[in-house]
C-alpha cells in the first residue's frame, strides 16, 4: 500500500484535536488487550483492586502452569495441522478449477463460475446440521479431515475468484507463445502460471489461514474428543473448567492470541494487503 | 489424446460460446485439463456446500433428532414454529440492531478515520496497525476479553464503576444491556477493518483532483464532501454489504460473552440456531432456521448487488 | 508417447498425489487406537479432583487386576456435555461408558439405538444389592441399560453466619411465605438472599419442577405426561410459575445472576457471596472446589433446608426433587466396560466415597458410615420420600426438558409470563407426543 499525500494544512490546534483523536481510539482498542495481558500476571485479588496498573508482584506462575502442561502445546498444534492442511488443499484444488476458468475456454464456464460464487453468498452455518449428518455418514465424525474438508470447501468461492482474477491478468501472449512451444496447459500450469503467481497465491493462502485459525463453528460441531480441539475450542473449554480464576483464563487469552499478533506484527504488510484485497476483490 | 504434437489450431468460434470473443486459442489438451482440474473443486464444493443447503430444505420439513433417518414428516410446522417464536424475533430484530450500529456508527467511525491516516502524517502507519488489531484476533478470543471487561466482579467495568462509586454493572448479565454491550464490542473489533477499506479507496483516487480543488482554495470539509465521498461511492457500498453478510453470520463473538442470554436477549439468527437446534439436535427445526437464514442471505445479496452496486 | 505427454500428465498427477497424500497425511495423524487388546474410554464429568482421583484408581486397580485392559478416562465439563452429547453419541467413535440423568433423555437414547442393553451381563444378585427405586430408574421397557451410581435432592443450602446477619431462623422457614419472609429480612440487612446461576439455566429451572411438585404432586406430573386436561398449561404449571414470579419480584438473586455459569455459582456460594443457593446435594463439594479459597463454607456453618411446603397443595412434604444417576454403556462399547462398570459400583466403593463425602450412594447400606450431617439428612429425606421426582430437564426428554429450562430462566428474568411459560412447555410437550 503506497502512502499517498494530499497537501494537508491544519492548525496547530487542527493537529493537537487531530492526535488526541487518534491516540484516545487507539487507547479504547488496546486497553482490554493491554489488561488481558497484565491481568495474566496477577493473582485474583489483585484484578479486584489493581484492575489497570502493573501487577504489584509479577505472578509468573499463571502463564508458566499453561506453558508446562500439554493443553496449550496440543491445541496450538491441532490448529496448525488443520489451518495447514485447509491451506493446502484450498490453494491446490482452487488453483487448478481456477486455472480452468482462466485460461480454458469451454462451454458453461460462466455458469460454472458462477455455481462456485453461491458459495460466497451465505455463512457455512446455515447448512451446519446437513453438513454434521453428511460427515457423520462419511465417518469424518471427529477426525481432522471431517473439519478441513467443508473448510476447504467453503474456501473455494472466494480463492478460485481471487485466482482466476489473477491468472487471467496475466500476459496472454505467454500463453499463446507456450501454445506455440508444443507445451500443453498442464505444464504450462505448474511452469508458468503458479510462479508467476505467487503474490495471489500468498494472499490467497493467507486469507484462508487466518479464516481457518479462527474458526469455532464447524470444529464445534464435528470434533467430539478435546485431544482433536484447534485452540478456540480449547479456549473455551479451559474458561468453562475455570470459569472465575480470572487471572488463569487471561493468561491462557494472552498465550493464545500471543501467535496472532506475532505474525500479524511480523507479516503486517501482507496481512493486511491480503484481508482487504481478500474482501476488495473477492 | 491421440496426436502428440499438439500443434496449435485454429479456433474454431462455433465450439465457444457465442458472441465471446476467443482470447486464447485452443489447443490439444482441453479436455484432459478440465478432466482433471475442475472435479476436486466441483466435487468438494457439491457435497459439502451445495447439497448441504438442498438437504437442509429437504429436512426442514421433518421432525428428526438425527438418529437413524427422518421419517416424521412435520409439512410446514418447523416454519410456523420459527415465525411465531419470540426469541427468534429477538435475533431477527437484534441482527438489525447490528446492521444498524454498523451503518450509524461504525461506518462513519471507520471513514473519519481513514481521511485522517490515509493521509501520510506521522504515525500513520502506527495507527493503522492498532486499529486494524482487533480485526486479526479471533472472534472467540475477542469475545472472551470483552467478557472479562464486562465482568462485574473482576473485569473493568466493575472496577471503573467502583471508582466513581457505583454499584457493579453486570452489563452481559442483565437483559436489557447485553445486546448493547455486544454492539460495542462488535464495533471495536471491526471498525478497523472497514477503515482499511476505505484507505485504500481513498488512495485510489486521482491526486490530482484534489490538487486542482486545493487551488480553487476548497476547505478541506469540501475537499471531503465533494471529492472524497462521491469517489469513495463504491467502497462505501462495499462495507455496506461486508457489514451486512457479517451481521448474518454473527456467532462466534457471541458465544464467550452471552451465549445468546441471558433469557435469549442478545440471540442473533446463528446463535439461536445454535441454542435451538444444535444443541437440541433438532435437525429439522434447526434447518429450517437454515434454510431461512440462507433466503435472507441470498435475497440481500442478489437484490444488493443487482441494484445499489451494479455499476462497481 | 511422448515425453511431452507424460510430463503434462505428470504435471496433473502431481497435483493429484499432493492432494490425496494430504488427505492420507491428514488420516496418518490422527492418533490411533492405545496399544491394549481393549480400551475402555470412560467419559465423566467430575470436576471434583479428589472424586476424580479415587476414580482414576479404582481403574488402575481394575487393570492391574485385567491384562490387556486399558480404561481411558476422559473428562467433559458438565454443560460442555449435555450441549456435545448428541452429536457425540453419532460418532463412529463414541466413548464406551457415559454419563446419565436417567429419564427421557436416556429412553431416547435407548429408542435411537445408541446404548447397549447390558441385562444379560448383571446377575440379579448384583441388581439386588441395590436400592430398587435407583435401580428401575435406569431401567426401560423391562432392559437394564446403566448402573446408578448416585442419588440426589435439591434443597436450599445457607449459610449459617449469614442468615443470622439477617436476622432469620432457618429452622423456622417451612411455607413459602416463610422463604420469602426471609428473603425480605435478609434484603434488609444487606445481604444477598440467594444465589443462582442463571446462565446455564437448569438451576432455575429447580424451582419451577418443585413449586409444581408441591402444588399438584405426584397425580399432576402423571397426568401431564399422560395429556390429561391442560397437560403442563393446566393450573398447577401455572400456579408454580406464578409463586416463583414472587420470589423472583423480590429480586433475591445476586447482582449479575443472569450471567453466572452453575460453577459460578458454587463459587459465590463458597465465598459468601450469598445466604442460600437452591441446589442438589452435590453443592456441598462444589462450593468448596468453586471458592476462590478452595475451602468453601466450613461444616458448621452450613446448613441444608427442604424445600419449603405450599399450603393448600396436593403434593406431599415428604415428595422430593433429585437425580438418580448414574453409567451407560453404549452399543459398541466392549464387555469390559460393562465388567469395569461392575467393578467400580460395588458396596465397598460406594461405602467408601459415601464416607468421604462424595456423594450419597444407592447400594443398599452403603450410607453406613457416611458422616456428613447434611448427606445424613438427604439420604433420610430420600428414604422417608415417597415420591421422587427426576430433574425435568432430564425426565421430560432432551427437548422439553430443555424447554422448561427456558421458561424457568425467562420467569426469572421476568421476560414471559407464568401462563405462557406452561403453555410453552405444554407446546413442546404436545409437538413431541
Amino acid at each position: 500500500m503506497t502512502d499517498f499525500a494530499p497537501k494537508i494544512r491544519r492548525s496547530r490546534l487542527g493537529w493537537f484535536l487531530t492526535y488526541f483523536a487518534l491516540v484516545l481510539v487507539a487507547a479504547i482498542v488496546l486497553l482490554p488487550l493491554v489488561a488481558t495481558a497484565l491481568g495474566g500476571f496477577k493473582t485474583l485479588g489483585e484484578l479486584r483492586t489493581n484492575p489497570f496498573g502493573l501487577p504489584q508482584h509479577w505472578e509468573w506462575s499463571n502463564y508458566w502452569s499453561i506453558l508446562s502442561g500439554p493443553t496449550y502445546w496440543r491445541m496450538l498444534a491441532n490448529s496448525l495441522i488443520i489451518s495447514g492442511l485447509t491451506v493446502f488443499l484450498a490453494l491446490v484444488v482452487a488453483s487448478m478449477a481456477a486455472f480452468c476458468f482462466a485460461h480454458v475456454h469451454f462451454y458453461g464456464s460462466g455458469l460454472l463460475l458462477n455455481y462456485f460464487l453461491v458459495g460466497l453468498m451465505f455463512p457455512a452455518a446455515t447448512a451446519v446440521l446437513p453438513l454434521f449428518i453428511k460427515i457423520r455418514d462419511l465417518g469424518l465424525l471427529d477426525t481432522y479431515m471431517g473439519v478441513v474438508l467443508p473448510q476447504v470447501a467453503f474456501a473455494l468461492g472466494m480463492s478460485i475468484l481471487l485466482l482466476r482474477n489473477f491468472f487471467r491478468g496475466l500476459p496472454g501472449e505467454l500463453l499463446e507463445a507456450a501454445m506455440v512451444d508444443g507445451c500443453g496447459y498442464m505444464r504450462f500450469f505448474w511452469h508458468v502460471t503458479l510462479p508467476l503467481s505467487k503474490p495471489i497465491l500468498a494472499t490467497v493462502g493467507i486469507v484462508q489461514f487466518v479464516i481457518s485459525w479462527n474458526n469455532y463453528l464447524l470444529p464445534l460441531i464435528l470434533l467430539n474428543s478435546d485431544a482433536k480441539y484447534p485452540w478456540p475450542l480449547g479456549i473455551m473449554v479451559y474458561q468453562g473448567e475455570f470459569t472465575t480464576q480470572w487471572q488463569l483464563i487471561l493468561a491462557f487469552i494472552t498465550l493464545t492470541i500471543l501467535p496472532t499478533i506475532i505474525v500479524f506484527l511480523a507479516a503486517q504488510k501482507y496481512i493486511i494487503a491480503g484481508l482487504t484485497a481478500g474482501a476488495l476483490k473477492g | 489424446m491421440g496426436d502428440e504434437t499438439a500443434e496449435v489450431r485454429p479456433a474454431r468460434p462455433e465450439r465457444w460460446i457465442p458472441g465471446r470473443a476467443a482470447k486464447y486459442r485452443t489447443v490439444r489438451g482441453t479436455a484432459p485439463v478440465l478432466i482433471l482440474f475442475l472435479p476436486p473443486a466441483l466435487l468438494l464444493f457439491s457435497i459439502f456446500v451445495v447439497l448441504p443447503i438442498a438437504e437442509a430444505a429437504r429436512y426442514s420439513f421433518f421432525s428428526w433428532n438425527g438418529y437413524n433417518s427422518p421419517d416424521n414428516f412435520v409439512g410446514l410446522r418447523n416454519y410456523l414454529f420459527l415465525l411465531r417464536h419470540a426469541a427468534f424475533h429477538t435475533a431477527l430484530i437484534n441482527n438489525l440492531l447490528v446492521i444498524a450500529v454498523s451503518l450509524v456508527v461504525q461506518l462513519p467511525l471507520a471513514l473519519w478515520l481513514a481521511t485522517l491516516l490515509a493521509d501520510r502524517i506521522r504515525g500513520a502507519s502506527i495507527f493503522r496497525l492498532i486499529f486494524f488489531l482487533p480485526y486479526v484476533l479471533a472472534e472467540i478470543a475477542a469475545g472472551l476479553i470483552w467478557r472479562f471487561v464486562y465482568d462485574g466482579d473482576y473485569g473493568l467495568a466493575g472496577s471503573i464503576a467502583g471508582f466513581f462509586g457505583l454499584p457493579a454493572p453486570y452489563l452481559l448479565a442483565d437483559p436489557s444491556t447485553s445486546m448493547a454491550a455486544v454492539l460495542g464490542v462488535i464495533v471495536w473489533k471491526f471498525f478497523g477493518f472497514h477503515m482499511m477499506l476505505y484507505i485504500a479507496g481513498i488512495q485510489a483516487i486521482d491526486r490530482s483532483l484534489y490538487d486542482a480543488a486545493e487551488i480553487d482554495g476548497a476547505t478541506r470539509f469540501q475537499l471531503f464532501r465533494f471529492i472524497t465521498l462521491p469517489l469513495l461511492g463504491p467502497t462505501v457500498r462495499l462495507s455496506i454489504f461486508f457489514a451486512v453478510i457479517g451481521s448474518l453470520q454473527l456467532f462466534d463473538l457471541i458465544m464467550p460473552m452471552t451465549r445468546g442470554g441471558p433469557s435469549d436477549s442478545s440471540q442473533t439468527i446463528v446463535t439461536y440456531l445454535y441454542s435451538y437446534g444444535i444443541t437440541r439436535m433438532r435437525i429439522g427445526f434447526g434447518s429450517a432456521v437454515g434454510v431461512t437464514l440462507f433466503v435472507i442471505c441470498v435475497v440481500f445479496a442478489f437484490t444488493y448487488r443487482r441494484t445499489l452496486m451494479r455499476h462497481d | 508417447m511422448t515425453n511431452r505427454t507424460f510430463r503434462r500428465r505428470g504435471v496433473a498427477a502431481a497435483a493429484f498425489v499432493a492432494a490425496t497424500t494430504a488427505l492420507v497425511a491428514g488420516s496418518a495423524l490422527l492418533p490411533g487406537p492405545a496399544r491394549a487388546d481393549t480400551t475402555v474410554k470412560w467419559l465423566h464429568l467430575e470436576q471434583n479432583p479428589s472424586i476424580a482421583t479415587y476414580w482414576a484408581g479404582i481403574a488402575k486397580a481394575y487393570e492391574a487386576q485385567h491384562p490387556g485392559v486399558k480404561i481411558e478416562m476422559q473428562y467433559l465439563e458438565n454443560e460442555a456435555y449435555k450441549a456435545k452429547l448428541t452429536t457425540l453419541l453419532q460418532s463412529n467413535d463414541p466413548p464406551d461408558i457415559i454419563y446419565t440423568w436417567g429419564g427421557g433423555v436416556m429412553q431416547e437414547q435407548v429408542k435411537a439405538g445408541v446404548l447397549r442393553d447390558m441385562t444379560g451381563m448383571l446377575d440379579k444378585s448384583y441388581a439386588d444389592s441395590f436400592s430398587s427405586a435407583a435401580w428401575n430408574a435406569l431401567n426401560y421397557e423391562g432392559k437394564q441399560w446403566g448402573i446408578p451410581m448416585l442419588v440426589s435432592q435439591v434443597g436450599f443450602f445457607y449459610n449459617k453466619e449469614l442468615m443470622a446477619k439477617g436476622g432469620v431462623d432457618p429452622a423456622a422457614v417451612k411455607t413459602w411465605d416463610d422463604l420469602l419472609g426471609a428473603v425480605k429480612k435478609l434484603k434488609a440487612a444487606g445481604v444477598t438472599p440467594i444465589i443462582a446461576g442463571g446462565a446455564d439455566k437448569w438451576p432455575l429451572h429447580f424451582y419451577w419442577s418443585y413449586l409444581a411438585i408441591r402444588l399438584g404432586g405426584k397425580q399432576a406430573f402423571d397426568d401431564a405426561l399422560a395429556g390429561k386436561g391442560d397437560g403442563f398449561a393446566s393450573d398447577t404449571f401455572v400456579k408454580a410459575g406464578e409463586l416463583f414470579k414472587q420470589l423472583v419480584d423480590l429480586e433475591p438473586f445476586q447482582p449479575g445472576f443472569l450471567g453466572a455459569t452453575a460453577p459460578d455459582a458454587y463459587g459465590q456460594f463458597g465465598d459468601g457471596k450469598g445466604a442460600m443457593e437452591f441446589m442438589g446435594n452435590w453443592l456441598y463439594t462444589s462450593q468448596k472446589t468453586g471458592s476462590a479459597s478452595g475451602k468453601g463454607i466450613a461444616d458448621d456453618n452450613l446448613g441444608f433446608l427442604s424445600f419449603p411446603t405450599v399450603p393448600g397443595g396436593k403434593g406431599e412434604p415428604t415428595d422430593t426433587l433429585g437425580g438418580i444417576n448414574g453409567w451407560l454403556v453404549t452399543k459398541k462399547a466392549p464387555d469390559a466396560a460393562i465388567d469395569f462398570l461392575k467393578f467400580f459400583i460395588t458396596l465397598d466403593h460406594e461405602r467408601e466415597m459415601a464416607a468421604q463425602g462424595f456423594f450419597i450412594p444407592v447400594v443398599k447400606g452403603a450410607d453406613a458410615d457416611m458422616k456428613n450431617p447434611i448427606f445424613r439428612a438427604v439420604a433420610a429425606n430420600l428414604a422417608a420420600s415417597k415420591y421422587h421426582q427426576l430433574f425435568y430437564d432430564q425426565m421430560l426428554g432432551p427437548n422439553v426438558g430443555r424447554v422448561v429450562n427456558d421458561v424457568s430462566t425467562n420467569i426469572a428474568a421476568g421476560t414471559i409470563s407464568p401462563k405462557d411459560a406452561a403453555q410453552q412447555v405444554q407446546d413442546a410437550w404436545a409437538l413431541e407426543h
